[in-house]
């Protein structure tokens, strides 16, 4: 069975897709609790030095070698973004944004200069060409397996242990970074370390998605998993199973329209997004509307028992100029305060009394106690 | 139509609410003019709140709110405001003259440029607050209190009829602080009013003639020897005893 | 008087044009730290970029900057409503935003590839820039941008200052900040918008930072400041575009951007009162100074002690009290003319006293 997957190109494809998209998530949802996905962004375009660099040292294109440089720069990135925003002359964002293209500018200015004859196109750079990567393969255990699947897949199994082994500390150090020191684990080292593997796995995925792509697939999926859940775990599950998800709708959409596939993966995770932030349970902008409308609701209907209190017993407690009174505070249309008032009938904190008054109910008088009176007992 | 034309600042019925939770709960607050009021609160209380409410930088549920009889609106000119330092990057490129001068680009209307007008009306208001010596002085070059002088210029500058200040005397030193009380006492003696927030417990009785006790909802206001009680302000604070008896003492 | 080619010309005047919009616009979005917003709009181009080509049928400048712009400014909504209308931090919103965008404006672009392979090549020109192909028409059309946009800082000067510098305050003024901040970020979209032809989308966003970030080294001022920028702007444009043009195959972002961040770099290290360089040299001296200085107050305190501004000190009691003989800074002082030698016994250690001028120096020290 698995040699026949791996016979189709569409299904390597889309499994090298998801490995990507898992890879990349599950250090992405750290970046993106951490506040460092534009950090993620700066590595992943400068990244490209490091290949570029390592590339015109080794002439070879499938050099170990590139997983170093590759961390190498990443961590280069983020030291100088920090060096230079330490010195208090220039701000983070500005620091970020100036120290990285920068590094990509020297890249590809040194691959105009010296490897223009070579394989390293810049078009390439940026979109990488994933329907290529079914052709390149390996023999491994009598099959012919495409290297990008071996790569890639190691590195989600790293980046998957990495994630367990430490994740703990990492989840400390994402929101407690003070105690974490205190607790005698360095943040600043998980930090780095997490942005090693970042870059490399950048440097990895290159081939397939590209270095600009990637960091859709860093951020996307973990920031939908946000608007999901409230738990760290089920906010990766949720980035690994987006991905999953991206990659195959992805490529088939790709194929029917004739366009780029990793642009296609990377759009339709954007579209999950949306979905996300419009219709998730409870952080949505449909949940959040209804939520509003009850607390609205509720707020005026505390007002309503407030505003019968205040006035109880005094003259003029009819329904009809309490009705008036309210909806000019309320700035409401007096048929909404009516619907508002059926409520409160209907929960039995309000009655109707003798000619027409309205009355608060004890249990109605005891809620508006609440409200006015919050430090008794 | 004038709704309570008597009083500097009316509010009636103000709620606000953020995220479904009650920030300010149905406030009703009269300050008549020439007082030197304190708005005091725990954290939380909603006291920057309420004074975004009245400058209409925040929306309320409910509630109206108007300053000599008219809306904030229609009245704009007359209210200096003076926000928090903290809302501002002091690493901006200007100097303490320049921005005592934007205190009045509402007035200059747009395409106007501040002219020798302007900065001598800034000149006058940098030396109310002693810094008409720093007026080429780059803010970043400034200290706390001297930043917090150059923002109470900044709102001096438009001689205004009511003042509201958030938190002006948080972090300066002891001779600042003597000298922004010095000001706002000679502001009250000028017939103008001055709202601040206040953290200080220890200091509001001696430097106020009016308190408003805030915690969401509104917990006394009125003139000082009649709100500062031990009574009121427990019921302001919750539990926080230790630090009543002291307020209390440093009042006696 | 060198004899330019035509080619060159126009891309050195589009090159100097981007470099003054990108300045002064860019002055304003990085004090307003919105400076990754501009690489959020840049890559967010892309697709108004394609659907332009598309809907132009080719490539006319006018449609596919027109496609960058609406493209730009629709991707600044989201960000905000991202903001404003969930959990989403700004640095996620930035993300999300700027790649998604890309990846469909990647989409487009191989759409069209396949349908028309002359069209991409002209289309690939705006991923990292290309200098060769600029056309007078388009420096005109730069020009006309660049000319709205100083007009705009220019008309609401004072207005963009003060809600950069304080918008809450500002309202207070009765400024309509909301509409001011929107315009604002719609000129980042301008900016950006005018150089993609040269720099490329990918590197534009440096082009927004680099020359502001220069410029606020070397200045007190808001105006000083948008003005230097300008000037930084334009001369990286002109070097890179330059060497781009006369060189073939050398892409003209990369070298623009270089060129602009061997100016930051060169105003962070050299620039006289914030540079790097010039304040370790302060502080050296400061530090080289203070033994002078704190020998010099111990003398002047001593003296106050005994009221009398010419009080001797023995030098061996000055020994005991640092830990070291301090002849030699003795001497760099009596150098100064801050203290004179007493005679003294020949059996006796040496004394010293204050000069006038070393006392009023001293007290001047003691006063700050």
């Amino acid at each position: 069975m698995i040699a026949s997957l791996l016979a189709s190109p569409g299904a390597v494809i889309m499994v090298v897709g998801a490995l990507v998209g898992i890879a990349s998530s599950l250090l992405g949802a750290f970046l993106v609790l951490r506040r460092s996905s534009m950090l993620a962004d700066a590595i992943s375009h400068s990244v490209l030095l490091g290949i570029v660099v390592v590339f015109l040292l080794t002439r070879d294109h499938h050099s170990p070698w590139f997983i170093l440089g590759a961390a190498a720069v990443g961590v280069l990135t983020v030291a100088l973004t920090e060096l230079l925003a330490s010195s208090k002359r220039v701000k983070i964002d500005a620091a970020i944004g100036l120290v990285f293209t920068f590094l990509f500018a020297l890249a590809i200015l040194l691959i105009n200069l010296l490897a223009r004859n070579v394989h390293i196109d810049t078009h390439a750079v940026l979109l990488g060409e994933i329907s290529f990567v079914w052709l390149d393969t390996t023999p491994l255990a009598g099959l012919e397996v495409p290297k990008a699947l071996l790569s890639i897949g190691a590195v989600t199994l790293i980046n998957a242990l990495f994630v367990t082994l430490f994740y703990k500390e990492l989840k400390l150090a994402t929101f407690d970074p003070g105690l974490a020191a205190a607790l005698g684990f360095s943040p600043t080292l998980i930090f780095y370390l997490l942005l090693s593997l970042t870059s490399i796995t950048a440097v990895t995925a290159f081939e397939a998605v590209g270095a600009i792509l990637l960091i859709a697939f860093v951020i996307v999926p973990p920031a939908a998993g946000y608007l999901l859940t409230d738990r760290l775990w089920l906010m990766l599950l949720w980035g690994g199973l987006i991905s999953i998800a991206s990659s195959i709708l992805g490529y088939l959409a790709a194929v029917a329209l004739d366009a780029s596939i990793s642009g296609m993966m990377a759009s339709v995770a954007g579209g999950f997004l949306a979905l996300a932030f419009l219709a998730g349970p409870r952080y949505g902008l449909v949940a959040q509307e209804l939520r509003r409308r009850r607390s609205r609701f509720d707020n005026a209907e505390r007002m309503l028992l407030v505003h019968l209190y205040q006035h109880e017993g005094q003259p003029g407690s009819q329904e009809e100029r309490r009705v008036a009174a309210l909806a000019s505070h309320l700035r409401w249309r007096p048929r909404e305060i009516s619907h508002l008032l059926q409520h409160s009938l209907d929960h039995g904190l309000v009655t109707r009394g003798p000619s027409d008054t309205l009355l608060l109910t004890p249990k109605g008088r005891v809620l508006a106690q609440e409200v006015l009176e919050p430090w008794r007992g | 139509m004038l709704h309570e034309p008597d009083l500097a600042l009316h509010i009636e019925d103000l709620t606000v609410s953020y995220h479904s939770k009650p920030v300010l709960w149905d406030i009703d607050l009269n300050v008549p003019p020439g007082v030197l009021a304190a708005i005091v609160g725990p954290n939380g209380a909603g006291k920057t709140t309420l004074i975004k409410s009245v400058l209409g930088l925040v929306k309320p549920a409910a509630g109206h709110i108007t300053l000599f009889g008219r809306s904030y609106r229609e009245q704009r000119r007359l209210v200096g405001y003076v926000p928090q330092r903290a809302s501002v990057d002091w690493d901006f490129p200007t100097t303490v003259l320049d921005v005592v001068m934007m205190g009045l680009y509402g007035q200059l209307g747009w395409l106007r440029r501040p002219g020798r007008r302007q900065r001598e009306q800034a000149l006058v208001a940098l030396a109310q607050v002693g810094m008409e010596h720093y007026a080429g002085r780059q803010i970043s070059q400034l200290s706390g209190g001297q930043q917090q002088r150059v923002f109470l210029a900044r709102a001096l500058v438009q001689d205004a009829a009511l003042y509201l200040m958030d938190e002006p005397l948080a972090g300066v030193d002891a001779t600042t602080e003597q000298a922004i009380i010095t000001l706002l006492k000679t502001l009250r003696s000028q017939g103008k009013t001055v709202i601040v927030v206040h953290h200080d417990l220890q200091t509001v009785a001696s430097y106020f003639d009016f308190l408003v006790l805030l915690n969401v909802r509104l917990i006394a206001q009125g003139p000082m020897s009649e709100v500062y009680t031990g009574d009121n302000l427990r019921r302001a604070y919750g539990g926080q005893i230790a630090l009543l008896r002291e307020a209390e003492h440093a009042r006696a | 008087m060198l004899e330019l080619d035509f080619t060159i010309r126009t891309v050195a005047l589009g090159a100097v044009l981007l470099g003054i919009t990108s300045g002064v616009l860019g002055s304003f979005a990085v004090l307003r730290q919105q400076s990754l917003l501009g690489e959020t709009l840049s890559h967010a181009a892309l697709p108004g970029i394609c659907l332009g080509f598309l809907l132009a049928g080719g490539r006319q400048l006018g449609p596919l900057l027109l496609g960058a712009l609406l493209s730009g400014a629709l991707a600044a909504l989201l960000v905000l409503l991202f903001i404003r209308r969930s959990r989403l931090k700004t640095d996620a919103a930035l993300g999300i935003v700027l790649s998604v965008f890309f990846a469909v404006g990647i989409v487009l672009l191989t759409y069209i590839a396949n349908q028309d392979h002359a069209g991409q090549a002209g289309l690939d020109a705006f991923l990292f820039g290309q200098a060769a192909a600029m056309l007078p028409s388009d420096v005109a059309l730069m020009a006309w941008i660049t000319i709205l946009a100083l007009a705009l800082v220019l008309v609401f000067w004072k207005e963009f200052k003060a809600v950069s510098f304080d918008p809450g305050y500002s309202v207070s003024l009765g400024l309509p900040v909301l509409a001011l901040e929107v315009l604002m970020t719609l000129m980042v979209a301008l900016a950006i918008v005018i150089g993609l032809q040269l720099v490329g989308v990918v590197l534009m966003a440096a082009m927004l930072i680099a020359p502001a970030a220069a410029a606020r080294q070397w200045t007190k001022g808001l105006g000083s400041m948008v003005a230097l920028a300008a000037l930084f702007g334009a001369v990286s444009g002109l070097a890179g575009a330059l060497v781009s043009a006369s060189a073939r195959g050398l892409a003209t972002g990369p070298l623009i951007v270089i060129a602009a961040s061997l100016l930051v770099a060169a105003s962070l290290l050299l620039a006289p009162e914030r540079g790097l360089l010039p304040a370790a040299w302060r502080a050296y001296r400061a530090r080289r100074k203070l033994p002078q200085q704190r020998v010099l107050i111990d003398l002047y305190r001593l003296a106050v002690a005994h009221q009398d501004p010419g009080y001797p000190i023995e030098q061996g009691m000055l020994a005991s009290l640092y830990g070291f003989d301090p002849g030699a800074v003795l001497a760099q002082l009596r150098r100064q003319g801050w203290i004179r030698p007493l005679s003294h016994e020949p059996t006796e250690q040496a004394h010293w006293a204050l000069t006038e001028a070393g006392y009023r120096q001293a007290a001047e020290l003691w006063g700050r």
